[in-house]
């Protein structure tokens, strides 16, 4: 994109601001979430919870199923799988992007993100039934 | 030391007028420890082939002239050292994600523009007459900048950045770390015109944190990092649209 006159090139981007920025503070949000919680669930859920004695690991196991059925920790726990996904979505965006399908950025947001939102919807509806 | 060493450079050829493609040419130079890549390439000009051209000026990293790839590294030559290389052969090339112009050579105008795009300069509603004096600034408001403002345009980081190179609306990690530098400059009040520009588009969304251009950065300005904070900035601005729909500047 060389000038051969005087004002900048404009490298040919639509003007206005893009709607990025929204789609990146989820993302940056669900990076948080899923650096800070997902590890911790897993090691949790994956392997302390069950650890030991199967008779104490089964007690406990009760014991956070039920701190789980409280509706302020389902709220929680929501929000950091929202996030997450969204976060995700967005990385799968943005890798298809670098692998070629950069014109397709616009197209990319339903699968990715419409993706993010069925697995919220689906979170939300397991969250319901504990 | 023994005088007579020798190290080979082999050096990427490409003169458009003649030559149909690029090509590698082989120079033995006098190894010197003291030397860099840069004092290789003028010995050779001065003693060797006349017709090597390359970019140079201060040999003290200050000017940014010297960037090219060094053994497949973006790096001013003026500080690469021969004796890091010794006694294995180094390979130069122009900077990557760059049209060549003639063999060192690289096309610098996308990279001119782009800096321009930013609007690199400080930008007032109000001007004070000299008479009131400077514009005070204190060493906490500096430091809020300073780091972004030690780029030497030397455009390492574009080569060693993999959206540089094939996203063309990219403004890229110098033009963006300077227009974040007058963004957070104190006496500055024109950040709303110059984030038109910097979120327009894959501008700056074209970033994908790979964060090379911080590693190769020879003056420490980490680019990278400016980018995330304009990009958190943009978000705020974004979140604040719908509190206060079109609040510019004042």
């Amino acid at each position: 994109m060389s000038a051969d006159g005087r004002g900048p090139a404009t490298g040919g981007r639509a003007a206005g601001r893009s709607d990025e920025a929204l789609w990146w503070a989820l993302f940056s949000a669900g990076g948080v979430m899923a650096a800070l919680f997902v590890p911790a669930f897993v090691i949790v859920t994956g392997f302390l919870l069950p650890a030991g004695d199967p008779a104490v690991a089964a007690e406990r196991t009760a014991q956070f199923a039920a701190a789980v059925g409280w509706w302020p920790v389902k709220l929680a726990l929501l929000g950091v799988l929202a996030l997450s996904l969204v976060h995700c979505g967005h990385r799968i965006r943005h890798t298809m992007m670098d692998l070629g399908m950069r014109r397709y950025s616009g197209l990319l947001k339903v699968p990715c993100y419409g993706g993010a939102l069925a697995g919220t919807i689906w979170a939300a509806m397991l969250l319901w039934v504990i | 030391m023994d005088a007579k060493d020798t190290m080979t450079l082999e050096i990427f050829r490409y003169h458009p007028e003649t030559d149909s493609e690029p090509r590698f040419q082989p120079y033995e130079v006098p190894y010197n420890e003291d030397w860099v890549v840069l004092d290789a390439i003028n010995w050779i000009k001065d003693h060797v082939d006349g017709s090597l051209t390359h970019r140079w000026s201060c040999r003290m990293g200050v000017c940014g002239s010297c960037g090219m790839m060094v053994n497949g590294e973006p790096k001013l030559t003026c500080a690469a050292f021969l004796k890091d290389y010794y006694p294995f052969g180094i390979k130069v090339e122009p900077l990557v994600n760059f049209a060549v112009e003639r063999d060192l050579v690289v096309d610098m105008d996308g990279f001119m523009d782009k800096l321009q795009e930013v609007k690199p300069y400080i930008i007032r509603d109000d001007v004070n007459d000299t008479s009131e004096g400077e514009y005070r600034q204190s060493p906490a408001q500096l430091a809020q900048y300073k780091q972004y403002s030690m780029c030497i345009n030397c455009m390492l980081c574009y080569a060693a950045c993999p959206v540089a190179g094939h996203e063309d609306e990219f403004l890229g990690p110098a033009a963006l770390a300077l227009g974040h530098r007058y963004n957070k400059d104190s006496r500055d009040q024109g950040q709303a015109e110059r984030l038109d520009v910097m979120l327009a588009g894959e501008a700056i969304w074209g970033c994908t944190f790979v964060g090379e251009c911080t590693v190769v950065c020879p003056k420490h300005v980490d680019p990278a990092g400016a980018i995330q904070q304009a990009k958190a900035m943009a978000a705020q601005e974004f979140f604040k649209g719908f509190v206060m729909p079109k609040g510019t500047g004042a």
